[in-house]
């Protein structure tokens, strides 16, 4: 559905876009500003003015920036969402809360305002409320994966309370909350910043086809995803970004292949010139893979600290590996070395260790 | 900086696994398999083989796989006595988890424990967002109803993960917590295993000779599997000029989970936290506003240690049927210093049906069932007996009365010879007059002795008003001789 965003300004040549989600909202954005349009790149000004005052810590000027800008735009989604995120890293969880829970009011079909309101009523440990609000973001994008994500967390944490009640042991004494995912969808965070407050996390433009190509400038410059701004400016790192959620995208279907112990899907992971470690030819180590891994009841591969650095068709990925299955729980460093071939990146080296 | 970044969060790819999409159906039942095979399918594999209409193959697919804890359960629980009535003998029925045997079986149960099955039973059927709600509902309306907690727990992890064992609490829980969540599996069993092992329409415990009208309702209880039958008696006040009766005519109305002592049951000791076994009666009911918090909604005293007990030695007192404190809505099956513990709900109910003096209580190690028509040959046999007693009597014949007391009587410490006297005054009040004895109920309980606790009125001909009297007759050299006997 096109969510009604009727004081959005956009040029004409923005209107087809149809916005399913918050996502591609902020793509959309993006995609105008190409376009050229004077008041979009004023519009863009904004967003970036609040976007570096938060970067630099500024969090009160931040708010009275988007405070002034929705003065005279009062409906903005974009910014009353920033104007949340501000409020939320500042601390000011009840002001945070209003403000989303008045966007989810005015725009139901943004699922991002859900999930953050389920963010801040994790903090305070309401989960019920949490778990219905996710539960609306997910009813509101099926595929919401921060969402998902986050609902297993609050899940899991019911349970944990239940389990504490059914076994009588205290409940007022069940640990910290669970640190959801917040969605600061138009923030990025250098790597070299102070931590934030909450899980950060970044999400990458999904740029509508109807974008027009970009010269892949960063192709020559790694760009840590960590770092990857996503800005109004849609030059080089949005493009990079592209080519590094492309190998997340490889790990994280690695990983799964993995834990599910699809053995066609995690041996095709794998490029034809993959060179196991230690000698071995390629035939045997599918057998000592195979060996391992079927005949394992559970398997559970994380992937976390991911970095990812691409270098044109060439990429590393380092991450710390949680492994754990029926018998062993194993963290180890990881990097992975791939090629991309044929639209899809497979994994050329494997080693352990850092 | 420790930033952590999962790959799991915030990615927005296509591809990524979104739990409960319809993409992941297949994991889906295999993690839903991972509690029903343990918390409930098992139960009904010999039904499955049996029933050519079984809709659930998923199910039966996973009760075929491997003896859970309940399939064991219930084989240790299954009947192993050889009767030596066996042809009398009907036993339980086994009953599948249907929703037909649900709809039969439910109105009988307490409402939590009805709810709680329900759920297992959409579990069963693979309906785990239904079964979550269910769940849901129900540990809100009984916060302190730890099972149900306990089943909510796996249901909310079943969301995201597969739960691989009934009460797939965290390790640390676990830990912490062994007994509890033992006791918690171990209730769950039993609650199962009543629902699926049920009494055939009609029979009655094989207790129940005969149950005079004056007794509205009788409760038994089966200690093994944890379960309180609540019986209506639907006895005409039909008796002859002998006394005699017809065979019990119950009706069950109710049947609910129950704890027992902590060290089990056959009490011999005061302290020794065992719920004693036999045939009692409630002597009392008690003020609930006056009772610790322990006791939950009332207490219902019962005659222990009743005459058989006096003559074996065994002591001890106050053992009462009871409610369960506000922090919990059900104990564990072995909870109690030696009462029988009851969900408030369910004391509730029973508080409002049973009366004072006139229900019997039996508290068995394990009931058998049978029809009522089996029991006429024993209890005809002991009403020519109890003629031939009450044909003495009428006629002061006391020299030939007095042979069908016990050399072991006993009443309060008394021996027969201090007690005689007694009988000796009762023959003159009465003066010519003939005996009559009204309202008879004969209880039969079997151990290492044969014995029945037998209550009627005795009532002197043309006289309004008699004693109700209370005898215990024990088989002595295949004679029925009386060890006990009392006004009530």
């Amino acid at each position: 559905m096109l969510p009604p965003t009727p004081s959005l300004p956009q040029p004409p040549a923005c209107r087809t876009h149809r916005l399913s989600s918050w996502r591609q909202l902020a793509a959309a954005t993006l995609v105008c500003v190409s376009l050229g349009s004077t008041a979009a790149w004023a519009q863009a000004d904004e967003y970036a003015e609040v976007n570096r005052l938060v970067r630099a810590g500024q969090l009160n000027e931040a708010l009275v920036k988007t405070d002034q800008y929705l003065a005279s735009k009062p409906r903005d989604p974009q910014m009353r969402f920033m104007k949340g995120v501000i409020q939320t890293e500042s601390g000011k969880s009840a002001d945070a809360i209003i403000t989303f829970t008045k966007l989810t009011e005015d725009f139901p079909e943004l699922p991002e305002p859900y999930n953050n309101l389920a963010v801040l009523y994790a903090s305070q440990s309401q989960f019920d409320k949490a778990r219905a609000a996710l539960e609306m973001a997910i009813r509101t994008n099926p595929s919401y994966a921060t969402a998902h994500e986050n609902l297993g967390d609050v899940y899991a944490k019911l349970a944990s309370q239940a389990y504490s009640k059914a076994l009588q042991l205290d409940t007022n004494n069940t640990g910290v909350p669970p640190k959801l995912s917040l969605i600061r969808n138009v923030f990025a965070t250098t790597s070299g910043s102070k931590a934030p407050p909450l899980a950060v996390t970044e999400v990458k433009p999904v740029v509508p086809s109807a974008a027009p190509p970009t010269t892949p400038v960063a192709a020559a410059k790694p760009a840590v995803i960590a770092a990857a701004p996503v800005t109004a400016t849609p030059s080089a790192p949005a493009v990079a970004a592209n080519g590094q959620s492309e190998v997340q995208s490889a790990v994280s279907a690695w990983a799964k292949a993995w834990s599910n112990r699809n053995m066609e899907a995690y041996l095709g992971a794998y490029a034809p010139a993959f060179v196991p470690t230690g000698g071995q030819n390629r035939r045997a180590w599918e057998a000592d893979r195979k060996a391992r891994i079927v005949p394992r009841s559970r398997i559970g591969v994380e992937v976390n600290d991911l970095s990812v650095q691409v270098n044109g068709d060439r990429a590393t990925a380092r991450f710390l590996q949680a492994y754990t299955s029926d018998t062993l729980n194993v963290s180890s460093r990881k990097t992975l070395e791939l090629v991309k071939s044929g639209g899809r990146w497979l994994i050329v080296r494997e080693s352990t260790g850092s | 900086m420790a930033r952590s970044w999962s790959l799991r969060r915030g990615h927005a790819s296509a591809s990524f696994p979104t739990p409960g999409a319809a993409s992941q159906r297949p994991a889906w039942l295999t993690v839903l398999l991972g509690l029903t095979t343990v918390a409930v399918v098992t139960l009904s594999s010999w039904w499955i083989h049996q029933r050519a209409d079984d809709t659930e193959p998923a199910s039966g697919h996973s009760a075929a796989e491997s003896p859970s804890l309940i399939t064991s359960a219930l084989a240790s629980m299954r009947p192993s006595v050889t009767p030596e009535s066996a042809a009398l003998r009907v036993g339980l029925e086994h009953q599948p988890l249907s929703d037909a045997a649900l709809a039969r079986t439910s109105p009988l149960l307490g409402q939590a424990e009805a709810r709680l099955i329900g759920i297992y039973r959409l579990i069963q059927q693979s309906k785990p967002r239904e079964a979550l709600r269910e769940a849901e509902a129900l540990a809100l309306d009984h916060p302190n109803f730890q099972l149900a907690q306990l089943v909510l727990g796996d249901l909310l992890n079943l969301q995201t993960r597969p739960v691989k064992q009934f009460g797939d609490v965290a390790d640390t829980q676990a830990l912490a917590a062994a007994k509890q969540l033992q006791e918690l599996r171990e209730q769950s069993r039993r609650r199962l295993a009543a629902l699926t092992e049920r009494p055939p329409e009609g029979a009655v415990p094989s207790q129940f000779l005969a149950l005079s009208s004056s007794s509205r309702h009788a409760i038994a209880i089966d200690a093994t599997r944890s379960r309180l039958y609540l019986f209506e008696n639907a006895a005409a006040r039909s008796s002859d000029a002998q006394g005699r009766v017809s065979a019990a005519q119950m009706k069950l109305i109710a049947d609910y989970y129950i704890s027992v002592g902590q060290a089990g049951i056959d009490k011999r000791s005061e302290g020794d936290l065992r719920t004693p076994l036999g045939i009692y009666y409630i002597t009392s009911s008690l003020d609930p506003e006056k009772l610790p918090d322990l006791y939950g909604s009332g207490a219902l005293p019962i005659n222990y240690p009743n005459g058989l007990d006096a003559l074996r030695g065994n002591t001890g007192s106050g053992i009462w049927l009871h409610g369960s404190p506000s922090e919990q809505f059900a104990r564990a099956p072995q909870a109690s210093e030696g009462c029988v513990v009851l969900s408030n709900p369910d004391l509730e109910n029973l508080l409002a049906l049973v009366s004072v003096r006139t229900t019997p209580v039996i508290i068995a190690t394990e009931l058998q069932w049978v029809r009522p028509e089996a029991l006429n040959a024993e209890r005809e046999g002991f009403q020519t007996t109890l003629a031939h007693w009450r044909t003495l009597k009428s006629a002061g014949d006391l020299a030939k009365l007095q042979q069908l007391y016990s050399p072991r009587f006993e009443n309060q410490g008394q021996t027969l010879a201090e007690w005689w006297p007694r009988v000796e005054d009762e023959v003159k009040a009465k003066g010519d007059r003939a005996m009559q004895v009204k309202d008879l109920s004969v209880l039969r309980w079997l151990d290492q002795d044969d014995t029945l606790v037998v209550t009627f009125g005795e009532v002197a001909e043309g006289v309004r008003r008699g004693v109700t009297k209370r005898q215990y007759w024990m088989r002595e050299d295949n004679q029925w001789k009386i060890i006990f006997e009392g006004a009530v």
